[in-house]
This record gives C-alpha cells, sequence and structure tokens, in this order.
C-alpha cells in the first residue's frame, strides 16, 4: 500500500483527525498550575510562568485576574498554591490582597501569601500583614514581622513595641520585633 | 576564655577607649598600642558550612598554625561538621575545635574573630550578617549573596558594624588577574571595546520529575533550607546540586560567573558601580528539580558603551577576554594569552600610571585587615556589585527583554517586575532586619 504524501488529502484529514482526538487532552496551564506537586511534571506551570513573564504592564490586570482564579480553585495542592503565590508576587496588586489576607490565616499557606503580599506595593497590602499578626504566632509570627519591617511599615511600630513587651510572647517572636523596631528606626533616620 | 586571645582584641579596644578612635580612622594602630592585637597573637576563626567550597579553606588554614587557629566549624549536617572539626583536632593535636548545627551558637563565642560563610548561597547574608552583629570579621564566599537586597543589606551591616569583610573572590589576589585588570585600565588595550567572560557548563540532568525522599539522620533539613522556601527533601537537591535551583543559586551565573564578572568590573573601575543596562536570553529547564538556565547567555552594557558578555563555553572551561582596539587579552586561572607578545610584554612593564591595590593571597590579605582594619582587596561592597552584575544576567535571562539599570538607585528603570526580581521574602522566622 502506497503511503500518502504529506499534501495528499488523506493525509490532511488524518491529521484533522489528530488533532481532533487530542483536543481537550492538555488541561489549562492556568487551572492545572494550582495542582502541582512537588517533584512532578511543573511543565504545565512552566508555560504559566512563561506566559507571565513575557506579559507587559497592561496585560497584569489580566494575569492577575487568572491567577486569583487559580488559587481559587477546589483541590489546590501546597505545591500549587505556592507556585501561584509566587507569580502573584511578580504582578499581584491591592486586587490580590484579600484572597492572600484570607490564604495567610491557614497554616498550611501563611508563608506562601506572605511572599506574595511581601512583594505587593501599596498599604494594602502593608495593612494585611500588620493584621496576620493577630491570626499567626510562633515562626510564622516572625517572619510576619520582619515582612512588615522590611516594608518599612511605620504605622506598625506600636504593635511591634506591644509584641517586643509581652511577655507571653515566644523569645523568638520578641527578637523579631526588636529587630523590626530597630530597622524601622534605622530606615527613618 | 579566649585559649589564644586571652583578651580580645575587640574587648582591648572597647576597654581602652580606642574602638571609636579606630571607627572614625580605620588605619593601622600607632604600634605602642597595639599590645593584644600584635601580629605574633594568633586570629580565631569559625567556618560555618562544611561542604565542598570550605575545602578550599581548611588546608590553608590548617597550614597556617602560627597566625591562625579553627575554634569552631558549623554545618546543619552532623556527619560533615564532625568531620571537619575531626580534621582540625587532629591536625591540631587537640580536642579544641567544636562543631555545632547551628551557626548563631558559633557566632555568639567571644573568642571567635572571624567567620567564614562557606554554606549555600541563600545562607550567605544571613550567617554573614549575624556574624558581623556579635563582632566578628567575615570572609563571605562568592557570591556574595543570592539577592541584590541581601547584599546591599550585608554592605550596610559591614558598614554599621564596622567590620572587616571579604568577598570570597580569590581572584583578585592572583597577580595575573591583577596585571590585566591594571594594563586594560591604563588604557594599554587602546580604547576596550568588548569584555567576554565564558563560564562552565551548568546542571547535570536528573529527569523531568523527582520524588520526595526522608530526611537522611543527622540532617537538618529544616535548617539546610533556612530562609529558601519549603520543600521536601531529595538528595537529588541537597549539598553540593543547592547551585542548580533558583530558590538556592542561580547556578554558573553566580558561581563562575562572580569570579570572571568581577575581574571585568575591576578593569572598568565599577567597583563602586555597575551598568546601566542588561538583555538576555537564557534558556531553562521547564521540568524537572533543577531551574537554573542550562544555556547562560546575557550582556550587560557600562555607561561608556563598553559592553560585557556572559555566555556559557560547554568546552574549555571559563574565562574573561578583553577585546581593544590593539589586540585582546584572555585570561583564566591557569592560563592567558594574547593577540600578540608585545602586549602581554607590555602589561608586565613598570610604572604604569594607575596602580591597583596588589594581594597575592586573598587569605592572608583578609588576616592582615582584620589586623589593620583596612578594607580587604575585594571588600564586600565591590563584591555586591560584582554579585549584582550575576543578577542582572539573571533577571535578564528570566525576563527576556532588555532592561535598564540605575547603579546609584539600584533599581531597574521603568520595570516593575524585574524591580521585584531583586529581593525576596525569607521562609520564617529569618528576616533581613
Amino acid at each position: 500500500m502506497c503511503a500518502a504524501t504529506p499534501s495528499s488529502p488523506a493525509a490532511k484529514a488524518q491529521r484533522n483527525a489528530d488533532r481532533k482526538s487530542n483536543a481537550g487532552s492538555t488541561p489549562d496551564p492556568w487551572e492545572a498550575c494550582v495542582r502541582l506537586e512537588y517533584g512532578g511534571d511543573r511543565s504545565l506551570a512552566w508555560s504559566v510562568r512563561e506566559e507571565l513573564l513575557a506579559t507587559p504592564r497592561e496585560g497584569w490586570p489580566q494575569a492577575e485576574e487568572r491567577l486569583l482564579k487559580a488559587l481559587a480553585l477546589p483541590g489546590g495542592t501546597e505545591a500549587g498554591r505556592a507556585f501561584v503565590c509566587q507569580m502573584l508576587a511578580l504582578v499581584g496588586t491591592a486586587k490580590s490582597v484579600p484572597a492572600l489576607a484570607a490564604l495567610l490565616k491557614d497554616a498550611k499557606f501563611t508563608e506562601s501569601a506572605r511572599y506574595a503580599l511581601d512583594a505587593i506595593p501599596g498599604p494594602e497590602a502593608s495593612a494585611a500583614l500588620r493584621d496576620g499578626l493577630g491570626a499567626v504566632e510562633g515562626r510564622a509570627k516572625a517572619g510576619m514581622i520582619g515582612s512588615i519591617a522590611l516594608r518599612g511599615d511605620t504605622s506598625a511600630r506600636y504593635s511591634l513595641a506591644a509584641i517586643k513587651g509581652n511577655p507571653s510572647e515566644p523569645a523568638i517572636v520578641r527578637e523579631a520585633a526588636t529587630r523590626a523596631l530597630e530597622h524601622l528606626a534605622n530606615a527613618k533616620a | 576564655m579566649n585559649p589564644v586571645f586571652p583578651l580580645s582584641r575587640r574587648r582591648f579596644l572597647q576597654q581602652s577607649g580606642l574602638a571609636t578612635a579606630v571607627a572614625a580612622a580605620p588605619f593601622i594602630l600607632p604600634s605602642g598600642l597595639r599590645g593584644q592585637n600584635a601580629p605574633s597573637k594568633k586570629i580565631t576563626v569559625g567556618i560555618v558550612g562544611a561542604g565542598n567550597i570550605s575545602d578550599s579553606h581548611f588546608g590553608p588554614l590548617l597550614g597556617d598554625p602560627e597566625n591562625v587557629r579553627i575554634l569552631a566549624v558549623c554545618d546543619v549536617d552532623k556527619e560533615r561538621r564532625d568531620d571537619s572539626a575531626a580534621r582540625v583536632n587532629q591536625t591540631y593535636g587537640n580536642q579544641d575545635c567544636t562543631a555545632y548545627g547551628d551557626f548563631r551558637e558559633l557566632n555568639r563565642r567571644t573568642d571567635i574573630d572571624t567567620v567564614f560563610v562557606c554554606t549555600p548561597d541563600h545562607w550567605h547574608a544571613l550567617v554573614a550578617i549575624d556574624a558581623m552583629r556579635n563582632g566578628k570579621d567575615v570572609y563571605v564566599e562568592k557570591p556574595l549573596t543570592l539577592t541584590i537586597q541581601e547584599g546591599r543589606a550585608l554592605v550596610a551591616a559591614a558598614r554599621k558594624y564596622n567590620r572587616v569583610a571579604q568577598h570570597g573572590t580569590q581572584h583578585r589576589s592572583m597577580k595575573r588577574f591583577h596585571d590585566v585588570a591594571e594594563f586594560v585600565r591604563n588604557q594599554g588595550l587602546g580604547r576596550l571595546e568588548r569584555i567576554d567572560c565564558f563560564i562552565p557548563p551548568n546542571n547535570r540532568h536528573v529527569g523531568a520529575t523527582w520524588k520526595p525522599e526522608p530526611v537522611p539522620a543527622g540532617l537538618d533539613w529544616d535548617m539546610w533550607l533556612g530562609p529558601a522556601p519549603w520543600r521536601p527533601y531529595t538528595s537529588l537537591g541537597c549539598h553540593y546540586n543547592f547551585r542548580f535551583i533558583s530558590e538556592s543559586a542561580y547556578g554558573q551565573v553566580t558561581n563562575w560567573g562572580a569570579h570572571y564578572l568581577d575581574i571585568g568590573q575591576w578593569a572598568l573601575d565599577m567597583d563602586g558601580s555597575g551598568p546601566v543596562e542588561v538583555e538576555g536570553r537564557g534558556e531553562f529547564p521547564s521540568s524537572g528539580l533543577f531551574t537554573n538556565a542550562t544555556k547562560v547567555d546575557f550582556t550587560v552594557r557600562y555607561a561608556n558603551g563598553v559592553p560585557m558578555h556572559c555566555r556559557t563555553r560547554f568546552e574549555g572551561g571559563g574565562t574573561v577576554r578583553f577585546v581593544g582596539e590593539r589586540g585582546w587579552l584572555d585570561i583564566a586561572r591557569n592560563k592567558m594569552s594574547a593577540s600578540s607578545n608585545d602586549l602581554l610584554r607590555e602589561m608586565q612593564a613598570p610604572g604604569k600610571k594607575i596602580q591597583l591595590p596588589l594581594s597575592n593571597n586573598h587569605h592572608e590579605n583578609f588576616f592582615a585587615c582584620v589586623r589593620s582594619r583596612q578594607r580587604p582587596i575585594a571588600d564586600v561592597e565591590l563584591g555586591h556589585r560584582t554579585t549584582t552584575v550575576c543578577n542582572l544576567g539573571q533577571i535578564g535571562m528570566v525576563l527576556g527583554r532588555k532592561l535598564r539599570w540605575d547603579p546609584v538607585k539600584e533599581e531597574f528603570v521603568g520595570d516593575d517586575m524585574a524591580n521585584r526580581l531583586r529581593g525576596r521574602a525569607m521562609r520564617s522566622p529569618w528576616a533581613l532586619t
């Protein structure tokens, strides 16, 4: 039997059939990325990242919207949500803050949410971090204090001073508050 | 009590009221006031990170028992720290070297003068800053830090605490690199047209996927990660291989790049500044554990118009080549060539108008500065500037577009995303405060 040439009608029909048979077999990377597993295939997440990095400033709102949709999907994994938060750290704005602030209170995702909030400029993200102080404790609280200090959020001084002087706080938290206050004072000077 | 310094130099200076004077004029102490700071006194050392790179320090330091005494080693891997401490104790014939699993314990010892930071890159800034806060002088392996933000914080700490801080770019203490930088600085090549840096290839391949593994006994994985984002342990991503994962390092861009780009910076008289533009096209793996570029290709451009290219060379190793209107000079750690022998002869001729400081031994230079309180040959400001060039290359390749850089403000011009990549939040409880 003769093989069809690449340009023959039979070959074209076969290619069309192949396309149809493959349609839908690859999930939307913007949805799949939130189900990333540590050690798993990250090629879909990578394609999201590549698209995001190439997005011009005017395209950020749309990209942010897609990331927030992904973050809200059920079944998000620890690695997947961490990835989405990493991406929000690049393009996130005040619009992302409510979702991240909610995530901040979930111990499993506190760190990832903080990484994103840490990078988002503006008073909304600063307020979310300050509010978050009441929702976390121990190491996570120390980390949050560090983020607040490095953002230069001087409005947190009273909260930090209270934490520093609170004997019921663990040493790691009080030390973080002490350093944060020093940092804010130095930055002001 | 310090078995070597009955009264430490720092405490002596504080008690004698000299600390302020030294801070104001950090030069050589008057000879009549040396006392406990006399050159005959040994400088005490703690080494943080007992892996691959620390081997290049243990040998020379242990080989100088008249001047240097290693008192402590620290590593989050018990086997490594115990082996290193045993090596030190065997050499000295005693049991004085203590092994620590937490660098903060080592840094708080009052009998240790200097700390060598030999950890994975994501730890450099925190370990060094903590050491300086506790009064230690530091020798920080290259790259100085993982991010630009960390580098500026480390330099600020060195100045705030008046510490001697040496960057581990030992090419600065190799005469051939000195001579080339000085020759270029004196227009020996005529008008400089470009600099080409070649760095060795990067990642090992470990497959598209990987499996989390149980953390081995004796390894404190949480402390190994430190400020880096959490991920489960895999033997493929621990110890030496940290450099291939962007949460910990930027591959050969910051490994070998820190050496060769540094010589470009030196020759261009950019130790306190840097390029104004970067553009890159790296090839990054889209799957698997390793995330750093397998093929590096970026160009930074300086305000005088000179470009410095940095590319992966798959055969032949690292080198830096200066190309000018009179020819070229190509230099590596163990070889040097030129477009003509005349250039090599001229390079060796004495009496150049601009003379660069000469050091022939990076360790000796550091220890001499610890005694004299002068700035070392690879002071952390220039270390930070060189590491920034590495970072610019990395960010340029990641974003794949031309970026403008303001070396005074240390920020990208008109690119918010690039600016967000200058630093990163640290995992709790760590912070750059």
